[in-house]
């Protein structure tokens, strides 16, 4: 080799070297900004999360530049290790928040670890970067031009973030390519120094798994969220679906179908018998010439079950908002061995209708009313759980007929219990409450509504029943005194005090 | 779009909504097509809709005054020009007092001025006006409107009035995107600091005082209708200086705070601290003192249609002899009463119609050219001009923070927000239209006006979008169809001076007992209260003068 091809050897080498530091330096604030604007997104605040996620970031940079005088020897292959752990920890950082988010208490440690490690390990790479490119170069000139690139990555970075990355990419993706881009910058150095053959190979398997298992990720950037969700359910999902109204997934284990509704659980397979025959049986054993029943919500048709025992009965109308719940319900054969085929019944006609104008705008009138709504955890549902509409059903209820209303639990939810109790008194009617055992929920609550005291206890049930007996029903009476009775608002309309209510009994069960 | 609004807590979200929400905040640019984002034009193209309210072509007739003659003569005894919220008062109150001659001719062609509404598969939505506030106990005509319009139900054993709770406007009522979040209430609170919230405090409790207080002359200092609060000079120099420089004066600095306070002023008169009276600034927060059995003093009565219901409740009462599409453009003084011309645009010809008298409720700037040669002395207020879009979404897009809201308002923009024209349907829908209000706040010139007007379609669609992919990311492939609609003199502006100065009070004075005047800019505020007031107080004035 004569001088001038290895003095171009070695500039280009250098170059190499140099456009290194101008990707590390990208990457680097790419991951920290990427860590900022989720922690902003996800927390709130985000002057604060910027702040000190750029502090963190920083400091550790400065840990990792102090500890780089701890590497004595084998810079390059230092250099190259470092690489790869910058872009796969700095790449899957905002996969990872996303994916723990949802299910680590103390996220915030996890967020700053990441940022801390990540900034660690950029820290590094500079000043071990300067110590090999030492020996070519003069000492104003290393720092003139190292300085340089660094910067001209952080500019470049700060602009292509908002401009590019954010609208076409999103965070996840943004923060996987910036991971693949480090990865490929620790292949390519591996590749073009010769100093590098002894762990060429070794390293070599490493960068392509890592590149590997950072693309998959990115392209399958999209399903991390459904998986986010997933995770949720313990048990195998064999259906998911979103309808305009709600997502409704149904898992299966070996003992049991469960019913999800946007995450709430529905019902189990287990017992819902025991939620569904407190719901029935109390109110309709007590009306023997009962002939048409209302089942508002309901549509997986378990409700309708129990109604259909009796044979007074000759006509269910059946509201629910949803006609993707409704068709699930009366073609799937797991689901309509559970519900008997009662959707498929000849007295059963289903509306597939909102409730509150369908009864508003109903000339109909029924013995009963059961009212199985989801639990009233947001507004447009908490309405249907009002004065007003209550006021409403008075129209529809024939003379000495029965209302009975799902009312969330009253041990979980006193004040929310007690709240729909009151509401309902305060629309004119006579309350009867009770509650049952469902082991999947817990206690469960329910109120029967009247417009005279004309409900019988002693009426003969149906047979077959696995749960409700005149005993149960007396049994159910009784609220011992951590669910009993105390004071609460009315809901009304405009001011939906029992949405509020609910979430805050329900909110330290969430989390 | 609100009376003075609670400061309360919001509530933090479950970390699991929240997580889900983010989600699709994400997922949405990409389930669409891998390029979104830029906010251009081509991106805003598979959007319909068009200009509405083409009525101003009409209306500008009146400046060229080029009009067919004659063909026909009609007469009334009571002719009302201008079927606004003003005009209709006045007729419900002439009829339902004894006179049955009364002519209302209106320009449009519906009655209802800036309360009028559309409607399509999705929903009704205002136009324009949208809600009202509660009325105080001893405003005693409206109340006995509302009552017979069955706003009000009954009333209480304490005489208050219970409203019916499908008008009242449901929980929840309003949220604001402030820091990249949405919070609960209007007054900015998520990421202000403490001087901010101590100074809001300050503020609040200072108008909450306000509220309660009484001039040497044992009126309320701030009362609606305005004409009822008190001549205190102590209180009325009030409207000689600006509402900026009263916060100014009384060390109000908080930048989060004069921006709601800006908000306000904007929402209910379309102008600035600088272009607001100080008066008038406080007003909007210490005179609404209604009271009601079954609701909180600051909560509004609101519908689908916005006010257009208010109109529509008041044509009921009143419903003959209410003619459209007939422009008055000249009107002179005879022997025995006034002589009007009008220009009936659909037929393309003209009527005179002989009256006995004549209530003009039409805004100034046309009195002026309809009244010609009598010496009319207007009192030239200044108008705010609005745009409004109405905006039909095929579902509305999760967002971080409080759910969506009958009103919502988006942080340090021009805008003034938007409202959920379904928040009072009691059904679900995933589909909503939404009502968005620019009020536009710079001079008002004849030039400006003309320069908004002159401004294409597509300019205010992708402002619309603009606006709203701010808070919503993503929101525009949601939305199918954006109406505009230009206001070119929406509202008066109570300006420094103007509320009380003589010239207000000269404007509304009649002509020799057979020309009277009533419209909102004679009040100085541009309220349906005031509108009910300005229409009841002009039909005493006739009926006391027949
Ligand atoms: C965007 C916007 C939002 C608003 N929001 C609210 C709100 O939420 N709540 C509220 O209380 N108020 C609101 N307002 C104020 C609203 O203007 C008043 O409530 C009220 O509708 C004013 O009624 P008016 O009759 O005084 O005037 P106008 O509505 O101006 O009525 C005048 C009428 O005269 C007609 N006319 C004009 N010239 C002629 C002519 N030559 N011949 C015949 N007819 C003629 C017009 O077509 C019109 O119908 C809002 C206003 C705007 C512009």
């Amino acid at each position: 080799m004569d001088r001038t091809a290895a003095d171009s050897g070695l500039r280009r080498d250098q170059n190499i070297l140099l456009f290194s530091v101008f990707a590390i330096a990208t990457c680097g604030l790419v991951y920290e900004l990427v860590a900022g604007t989720l922690a902003s997104y996800l927390m709130g605040d985000s002057v604060t999360q910027f702040s000190t996620i750029i502090g963190t970031y920083l400091f550790s940079m400065g840990v990792g530049s102090w500890l780089s005088r701890y590497i004595e020897d084998h810079l390059l292959r230092w250099f190259i290790l470092i690489e790869v752990l910058v872009g796969v920890v700095g790449g899957c950082s905002a996969p990872l928040l996303f994916l723990l988010f949802e299910h680590i208490a103390s996220f915030r440690i996890i967020l700053y670890s990441l940022v801390g490690i990540t900034g660690i390990l950029v820290g590094l790479e500079i000043p071990i970067l300067m110590r090999i490119l030492k020996a070519n170069l003069a000492f104003k000139e290393l720092v003139a031009r190292v300085f340089t690139f660094d910067y001209i990555g952080a500019l470049i970075a700060s602009l292509i973030f908002p401009l590019v990355l954010v609208p076409y990419l999103g965070l996840i993706r943004a923060s996987l390519l910036f991971g693949i881009i480090n990865v490929s910058i620790a292949g390519l150095l591996l590749y073009r120094f010769d100093e590098a053959k002894p762990f060429r190979r070794s390293f070599s398997v490493t960068i392509v798994a890592s590149v590997m298992l950072l693309l998959v990720a990115f392209v399958y950037a999209d399903r991390i969220m459904t998986f986010s969700e997933t995770l949720a359910f313990q048990d195998r999902v064999i259906f998911a679906k979103n309808t305009p109204y709600q997502r409704i997934v149904l898992t299966r284990n070996n003992r049991e179908l469960r019913l999800f509704l946007n995450g709430n659980l529905q019902f189990s397979s287990a017992d819902e018998y025991r939620y569904h025959e407190a719901l029935v049986h109390p109110a309709l054993h007590s009306l023997p010439h009962a002939q048409k029943v209302l089942i508002l919500g309901g549509g997986d048709g378990l409700a309708a079950r129990e109604i259909l025992k009796y044979p007074n009965i000759d006509s269910i109308t059946l509201v629910d908002l949803d006609p993707a719940m409704t068709r699930f319900f009366s073609s799937n054969t797991m689901l309509r061995r559970l519900n008997h085929d009662a959707l498929l019944s000849p007295k059963l006609h289903v509306v597939n209708s909102d409730a509150f104008n369908w009864v508003k705008n109903s000339h109909d009138s029924f013995d009963l009313v059961v009212i199985d709504f989801p639990d009233p955890a947001n507004y447009s549902i908490g309405k249907l759980y009002s004065s007003a509409f209550y006021e409403e059903l008075h129209h529809i209820l024939r003379e000495r007929g029965i209302i009975v209303v799902q009312s969330t639990s009253p041990y979980v939810a006193r004040k929310s219990y007690w709240c729909i109790a009151h509401t309902l008194q305060a629309s004119g009617f006579i309350t009867v409450p009770y509650h049952a055992y469902v082991p999947s929920f817990g206690e469960w609550g329910y109120i029967m509504a009247m417009e005279q005291y004309t409900w019988r206890t002693d009426n003969p049930l149906p047979t077959g029943l696995r749960y409700i007996s005149n005993a149960t029903i007396k049994d159910m009476l009784y609220f011992p005194p951590d669910m009993s009775e105390l004071p609460t608002g009315i809901n009304k309309l405009n001011n939906q005090a029992l949405v509020n209510y609910f979430e805050d009994e329900w909110a330290p069960y969430i989390h | 779009m609100n009376g003075p609004h609670t400061y309360t807590d919001g509530h933090q979200p479950a970390r699991r909504t929240f997580l889900k929400q983010i989600a699709s905040l994400f997922a949405v640019p990409f389930a669409v097509s891998p390029i979104a984002a830029c906010n251009t034009s081509t991106d805003n193209r598979h959007i319909t809709g068009s200009m509405a309210g083409a009525n101003a072509a009409t209306g500008h007739l009146l400046r060229t005054g080029n009009f067919p003659a004659a063909t026909k003569t009609l007469d009334t005894e009571i002719l009302i020009v201008g079927g606004g919220a003003t005009g209709l008062s006045a007729k419900r109150w002439l009829e339902q007092h004894g006179q049955n001659n009364v002519l209302l001719l209106e320009l449009d062609k519906q009655p209802g001025g800036n309360s009028v509404a559309g409607a399509n598969s999705v929903s009704a939505y205002p136009w324009g006006a949208h809600y009202m506030t509660l009325p105080d106990t001893t405003n005693t005509d409206l109340i006995s409107f509302l009552r017979s319009a069955g706003i009000i139900t009954s009333f209480d054993s304490n005489g208050l009035p219970v409203y019916n709770e499908y008008y009242l406007c449901h929980d929840p009522e309003e949220r604001l995107y402030i820091n990249g979040h949405w919070q609960e209430g209007l007054v900015p609170r998520f990421g202000t600091g403490s001087t901010d919230r101590l100074q809001t405090e300050r503020f609040l409790k200072e108008t909450e005082r306000l509220k309660h207080a009484v001039g040497n002359d044992g009126q309320p200092c701030f009362a609606i209708p305005l004409d009822t609060s008190s001549a205190d000079e102590e209180y009325r120099r009030l409207d000689n200086i600006t509402f900026d420089q009263y916060l100014t004066e009384n060390g109000y600095t908080s930048r989060y705070l004069r921006w709601y306070l800006e908000y306000c002023c904007k929402d209910d008169y379309g102008s600035t601290l600088h272009q607001t009276s100080a008066w008038a600034g406080l007003h909007y927060f210490a005179s609404r003192k209604g009271r009601a059995a079954n609701a909180l003093s600051s909560a509004v009565l609101t519908w689908p249609e916005g006010n257009a219901f208010l109109i529509n409740a008041l044509k009921h009462q009143a419903p003959d002899n209410v003619r459209t599409n007939m422009l008055v453009h000249n009107l002179e003084l005879t022997a025995g009463g006034v002589l009007v011309q009008c220009y009936n645009a659909a037929s393309r010809s003209c009527t005179t119609i002989r009256a006995r008298k004549v209530l003009l409720c039409t805004p100034q700037y046309i009195t002026k050219r309809i009244v010609g040669t009598l010496q009319y002395p207007a009192s030239a207020p200044s108008y705010a001009p609005w745009v409004v879009a109405n905006v039909t979404l095929d579902r509305f897009p999760a967002s971080s923070g409080f759910p969506l809201c009958w009103d919502n308002v988006i942080y340090g923009q021009e805008s003034v927000g938007y409202v959920n024209a379904r928040h009072q349907n009691l059904g679900h829908l995933p589909g909503s239209v939404v009502t968005y209000y620019l009020p536009v706040t710079g001079d008002d010139t004849l030039a400006s006006r003309r320069s908004i007007r002159e401004l294409p379609y597509t300019h205010w669609r992708d402002r619309v979008v603009q606006d709203l992919e701010f808070a919503h990311p993503g929101i525009r492939h949601r939305i199918t169809n954006i109406d505009v609609w230009i206001w070119g003199h929406g509202m008066v502006r109570p300006s420094p001076g103007y509320i009380w100065s003589n010239a207000r009070q000269a404007a509304r004075q009649p002509i020799d007992n057979r020309v009277f005047f009533a419209h909102t800019d004679l009040s100085g505020i541009s309220v349906f209260e005031e509108a009910f007031f300005q229409g009841v107080e002009a039909a005493k004035k006739i009926l006391q003068t027949s």
